[in-house]
């Protein structure tokens, strides 16, 4: 199989990168590994604000048809349910669907692979009861299961108090929050406090000394600075941040620097979000761990380069448009972040690890 | 750090840490290691770590494979478990024309000693059963194994030091130079001066060779291995290309590409690959991939050790090979007794350097 434009992640930034080229004629093929589009927007219920300004503020889930919608109207090859395993010798994408494997020759490729949770490992954390706070909410949004009854929380990130705020909606009792550091992490403090407001303690400079459970959490003690207590859940959801997800980069011989505020190891790009490597771009949060926001608009950047490289747009047209939506990104993304990112950018040609395959 | 050593051994891979224990078991004087990167980042942590000796061509090369094969058991008792597990090595063959040339094989071993077995199919599957029921034989040999090259080389590296010897790791050495009948090896990490050197630089000969005008014919060859999840212990012997670690993950690989110091790996050879595996053991099918990764191999030009003086230099040794897991505790010992004695309890002239003229 031939394409133009091989997209591997079909999330927010992948499909906003997918609808730069596509609707400029050139033949773009979407590989994910779910079996719909939309990545971890599907269980998003939150309102998510700011986006872009093509975009009012929406819900999650309501942001995935927008984007999905878009895509229908061009000619997008569309491979759900299948995922890329390596790469062939002549730099064609191996992709699966779990049956057989298939080579996609593409001139540019696209990596919009995401993030993925980091857990808080604890003793016993791997009994079953205990997950991520992505993956709780996966379980009532998308698959409308109830991963429990009674919670806890470690973790005070927004995302966190997001979370529980969703649990309590679909009447999980949320015990406590568990926060190593000394205040909430939240930068919305409503969140918090609504929280509070329904009598849910939060415990500070805390954290979870051991799990116990007859084959899965029924109990956890909790460390708090001046004694242990113990409480009986069976969930236990752990924000432990996250962090892009490397593996594509890593076969397709990209180059890394290592930035706190993105999320840790990144791939280096330049401010066209073209990778090391000329012909591989990236876009989403495996380009820095960031909101739904900045994650469409670097989206789009990718989009309007390769569509850029391909010849399917001036490069003055190209130039213009990304400046733009470089200032715009300025102005969504969170501070700390973006400073991270234009660190990273001006770290582009002195990357920490490079040529990881030669030995 | 010291910079004055009486020996120093370029390489801290299987055969440079083998050689260094050897040495320090009766050396008291000062040894030194330098590793370009750490011990077992090349080619010994990326190996399937067979300790073969059957089917080695020809057969004089089979019989140094198995004197250093029959030093392991003694190896473990020395610098503890390194997971040796004398397994049998079993190499199976499809082709019924084929086992004209299995019974020539071990024909020409037995004239040296080494028991070779020429199986039917109903004997491989008595012994592997979960072996292809399209096997049509096999060479099997009861002195193939395999080991834990990270334990091998950990202990090696532990036993080594307990003993006095030192490491310099993440240090490159750039230039060697001979000073007033001495060696001086600069390295990213400072210059340091020995009486005698020993190169063990595996797939890097080549390059280390011509810092001193030695060639060193050492090429580079890239094997890719698969990695399945692990799974419960159901193969019995060292198959010639795929056996069953410890944990239950099974390894397989068989391939040899000439691809430089390049360690991508590649689809069309994981492909391959796991066709080999499947079509040695259909039941690897249902097992699932969790890592592919490759490894580059020393390869001399003619396929044999280059092991001893480098001739025209005082005090200069070299040990170069592929099969260095097999051979490391016996190129140890050797080495050892050349640095000590000045000679070698078997001999080790035609693995000599010279032979390259």
């Amino acid at each position: 199989m031939k394409t133009d434009v091989l997209i591997i992640g079909g999330g927010p930034a992948g499909l906003s990168a997918a609808i730069e080229t596509a609707s400029r004629g050139l033949d773009v093929t979407i590989v994910d590994e779910a079996s719909q589009l939309g990545g971890q927007l599907n269980q998003q219920t939150q309102v998510l604000r700011p986006l872009p300004s093509v975009y009012e503020p929406m819900r999650g889930f309501e942001l995935a048809n927008k984007l999905i919608e878009q895509i229908k109207g061009f000619n997008v090859r569309l491979l759900l349910n299948h995922r890329v395993v390596g790469f062939y010798a002549d730099g064609s994408a191996g992709i699966t669907d779990e049956e057989n494997v298939f080579p996609v020759k593409a001139k540019k490729i696209i990596v919009a692979s995401g993030a993925a949770e980091k857990a808080v490992a604890f003793p016993k954390w791997t009994m079953p009861g205990i997950m991520t706070i992505g993956a709780a909410q996966t379980l009532i949004n998308r698959d409308f299961v109830m991963p429990g009854k009674e919670a806890v929380i470690v973790g005070s990130s927004d995302f966190a108090m997001e979370t529980a705020i969703q649990l309590m909606d679909v009447g999980i009792r949320v015990k406590a929050i568990i926060e190593k550091q000394s205040g909430a992490l939240a930068k919305e403090q409503e969140k918090a406090s609504e929280l509070s407001k329904n009598g849910i303690p939060f415990y500070f400079n805390s954290f979870i000394k051991e799990a116990r459970g007859n084959g899965q959490v029924e109990q956890i003690d909790i460390e708090l600075p001046d004694e242990v207590i113990t409480l009986s859940v069976d969930l236990v959801c752990m924000d432990g941040g996250r962090a892009p997800i490397l593996d594509v980069f890593y076969q397709l011989g990209c180059s890394f620097g290592f930035q706190e505020e993105l999320g840790g190891w990144v791939p280096q790009y330049n401010h066209t979000l073209q990778t090391g490597r000329e012909d591989v771009y990236l876009a989403g949060n495996a380009a820095g761990i960031s909101t739904q926001g900045p994650l469409l608009l670097t989206g789009m950047i990718a989009g309007i380069s390769v569509s850029e490289e391909l010849q399917a747009i001036s490069p003055a047209e190209a130039n213009e448009m990304r400046e733009a939506l470089w200032k715009e990104l300025g102005l969504l993304e969170d501070k700390e972040v973006y400073s991270g990112r234009i660190k990273h950018l001006e770290n582009f040609t002195s990357p920490l690890l490079k040529d990881q395959f030669i030995s | 750090m010291e910079t004055n050593y009486e020996t120093i051994v370029i390489g801290g891979g299987v055969v440079g840490s083998g050689i260094a224990y050897h040495l320090s078991e009766r050396y008291k004087e000062g040894v030194l290691v330098l590793d370009k990167k750490y011990p077992m980042s090349g080619t010994s942590g990326s190996t399937q770590a067979w300790v073969w000796v059957h089917n080695k061509t020809p057969s004089w090369y089979a019989e140094f494979s198995m004197y250093s094969a029959e030093l392991y058991p003694y190896l473990s008792k020395k610098i503890g478990d390194v997971e040796y597990k004398r397994t049998g090595g079993l190499s199976p063959f499809f082709n019924e024309s084929d086992r004209e040339k299995a019974q020539k094989l071990a024909e020409s071993y037995r004239k040296i000693g080494i028991k070779i077995k020429v199986l039917s199919r109903e004997e491989v599957l008595e012994k592997e059963p979960y072996m292809n029921p399209e096997v049509a034989g096999a060479t099997y040999s009861s002195i193939d194994g395999n080991v834990n090259p990270f334990r091998l080389i950990d202990m090696y590296m532990r036993a080594a030091k307990r003993n006095g010897v030192r490491y310099s790791t993440y240090n490159r050495v750039t230039e060697i130079r001979q000073v007033n009948g001495k060696y001086l090896v600069v390295s990213d990490k400072g210059a340091f001066e020995c009486k005698n050197l020993i190169l063990a630089g595996g797939t890097w000969s080549r390059e280390i060779g011509d810092m001193l005008g030695v060639k060193i014919p050492v090429n580079q060859l890239r094997g890719q291995i698969l990695v399945s999840e692990p799974l419960k212990p159901f193969l019995n012997f060292t198959i010639s290309g795929l056996r069953q670690a410890n944990n239950g993950e099974v390894l397989m690989g068989y391939s040899m590409e000439e691809a430089g110091f390049n360690r991508a790996t590649t689809l069309d050879v994981i492909q391959e690959t796991a066709n080999m595996a499947v079509r040695y053991v259909p039941g690897l099918r249902k097992a699932k991939i969790v890592r592919a990764f490759s490894g580059i191999r020393a390869m001399p030009e003619d396929g044999f050790p280059i092991l001893g003086n480098v001739p025209g230099y005082e005090n200069l040794y070299v040990a170069a090979t592929h099969s260095g897991v097999t051979l490391s505790p016996l190129i140890g010992t050797l080495i050892t007794e050349l640095i000590m004695d000045g000679e070698t309890s078997i001999p080790i002239d035609r693995y000599s350097l010279s032979r390259f003229g």
